[in-house]
């Protein structure tokens, strides 16, 4: 039986979802990421999200999901200072504001919460599509969730519907050039190859729809 | 490296401890001795809030104080502070006036500070933030410069409106209008060591300087053998008034800034030779500045910032006595 909403109560199991994807794929980002960037990305992300469940049941804020999101997400912050642990931090915020007052999560506040993490994140990093960064999974994750929950969609499906957009997102990066970072010095060795940001933001949606599946 | 530390790690957290014990006009929150306040907040009064990295004093947590600031988030060595600091510093000094946000322009603090601001909505406590930008040789870009001495008059101005009971409004326009007529060109002589780091992170030669150096250290437009007073004061003025035009008796205010290690005595001898080129000029001046306002721990170096007065109110801003623990003007 699939759910139909996430409760304040599951919202940190939702998110251990993610941390557990993190904590698998950690080398991984890290040995991406050390080819073109710093090499830190892996440490960030699971450093950031295996916190966040627990910084969720500490920042709960009564029947508000958006609320108690946004809280949790700035405390991350503090933790993961790196800009990639900011980025973060801002999606959550944003995705969080965006469902303010809200005391549970169905179709429609997923969708929204994953488009507006994406455009957060963006504006605070101030990236654009095509910019080759974390933002060109996201984006198509976002647009798709927010077209499968216009839809009617349930609540498995618009995440599902996120991951196959940020699938896409991911392989339409092979063919980006980099703009921001050490990246941008990379930019010839970028040809051909996936941009570990935007590996990294399939991995969170990722870790969303692995929670529909167990 | 020599300095009169107990740990590296500890630079930032025991100079707080000292500050706190010396004075008792300032306060922390709860038990996080980087979320710095005043003491005492007067009701219906818009808090004004800056914050940045430490290594700069009295820049930035000491223009809190009467007739200035209310709070500062107080960051690591050149680093930021934390959104979560720079939030719990609102709450706490938030009057109910609203709260300006008024910090130097820097990727890392913006963005800190504007997650503070989302965090401060959701409370329906009202934020606007203003950065300091007016260091003219760190980018062709107006919006790009960082800010480095010339946020004084925009704390000054701003503090005075905010002192006077004016609106969130009217203390933002207050530190737009500084903002829109300050202009600093700065240079070092030698560089600094950050604590953790142990050494300096760029060197120069014994008869070397740099021109348009941040106060980090960030990188000037050249280097090269050493100016005397007088030449260093003519460059300046020349890249200053580029970029921003003063008329034949406009009146100006000048801030002589030591970087750290310069002496008092070589700020004045580039005051007098500032001076000399703006009477030259028949441009008024209407106050002078000089000493310490924003350093970069023990570099060599100076900066020189002009404000234009735009109009009398900003005369009385500027002339508005103030008392912190770092700054008393009388």
């Amino acid at each position: 039986m699939s759910k139909t909403e996430i409760t304040i109560e599951e919202l940190p199991v939702l998110f251990e979802s993610v941390a557990d994807i993190f904590a698998k794929e950690k080398e991984h980002l890290c040995e991406m990421d050390a080819q073109m960037g710093d090499g830190d990305l892996g440490l960030t992300m699971s450093k950031g999200y295996g916190a966040l469940p627990d910084l969720i049941r500490e920042n709960t804020a009564p029947d508000d999901i958006g609320k108690t999101l946004m809280k949790a997400g700035m405390k991350m912050a503090g933790l993961v200072p790196s800009t990639m642990g900011t980025l973060m931090a801002s999606g959550i915020m944003a995705g969080g504001k965006s469902i303010a007052g809200k005391s549970v999560m169905g179709p429609a506040e997923m969708a929204d919460f994953i488009s507006n993490f994406a455009t957060g994140l963006a504006k605070r990093g101030k990236c654009q599509a095509g910019d080759r960064t974390i933002y060109d999974a996201l984006l198509p994750a976002g647009e798709a969730a927010v077209e499968a929950a216009q839809k009617g969609a349930g609540l498995a499906e618009v995440v599902n519907a996120a991951l196959d957009g940020a699938k896409k997102g991911v392989e339409n990066t092979k063919d980006m050039v980099p703009k921001f970072g050490k990246a941008a010095v990379f930019a010839a060795k970028a040809k051909g190859t996936e941009d570990q940001g935007a590996v990294a933001g399939k991995d969170l949606i990722e870790g969303l729809a692995k929670y529909f599946q167990d | 490296m020599k300095k009169i530390i107990n740990a590296p790690e500890t630079y930032t957290d025991d100079m707080l401890r000292g500050i706190y014990s010396a004075n008792p006009m300032v306060k922390y929150v709860e038990d996080d001795l980087r979320c710095y306040c005043i003491a005492e907040k007067k009701p219906g009064k818009v808090a004004i809030i800056t914050g940045g990295g430490t290594g700069h004093l009295p820049l930035f947590l000491g223009y809190v104080g009467d007739g200035l600031l209310d709070g500062c988030g107080v960051g690591g060595v050149f680093q930021s502070p934390s959104s979560e600091q720079i939030y719990n510093v609102a709450k706490e000094v938030d009057a109910g006036a609203g709260v300006l946000f008024l910090y130097g322009n820097y990727t890392g603090d913006i963005m800190n500070f504007d997650m503070a601001a989302e965090m401060l909505e959701m409370d329906d406590i009202e934020a606007r933030s203003i950065v300091g930008a007016d260091d003219v040789n760190s980018n062709a870009d107006p919006d790009t410069r960082r800010g480095v001495a010339g946020i004084f008059f925009m704390y000054k101005c701003a503090g005075a409106k905010a002192a006077k009971m004016g609106t969130l409004d009217e203390v933002l326009a207050a530190a737009q209008k500084a903002k829109d007529n300050t202009r600093t060109v700065g240079f070092a002589l030698t560089p600094c060591i950050i604590p953790e780091i142990g050494h300096p992170n760029f060197t120069l030669g014994e008869n070397e300087m740099a021109m348009g150096m941040g106060i980090h250290g960030e990188p000037g437009i050249w280097n090269g053998p050493i100016k005397t007073a007088a030449e260093l004061a003519e460059e300046s003025l020349d890249t200053i008034f580029k970029d921003m035009p003063v008329e034949e008796g406009e009146e100006v205010c000048v801030l002589i800034n030591g970087l750290g290690a310069t002496s008092l005595e070589e700020l004045y001898i580039l005051s007098g030779n500032v001076r000399e080129i703006l009477d030259k000029k028949k441009i008024k001046v209407f106050r002078t500045f000089v000493g310490e306002y924003a350093t970069s721990m023990e570099m060599a170096g100076a900066s020189i910032s002009i404000c234009k007065m735009a109009d009398e109110e900003m005369k009385e801003q500027i002339n508005m006595p103030v008392h912190t623990p770092f700054y008393t003007q009388i």
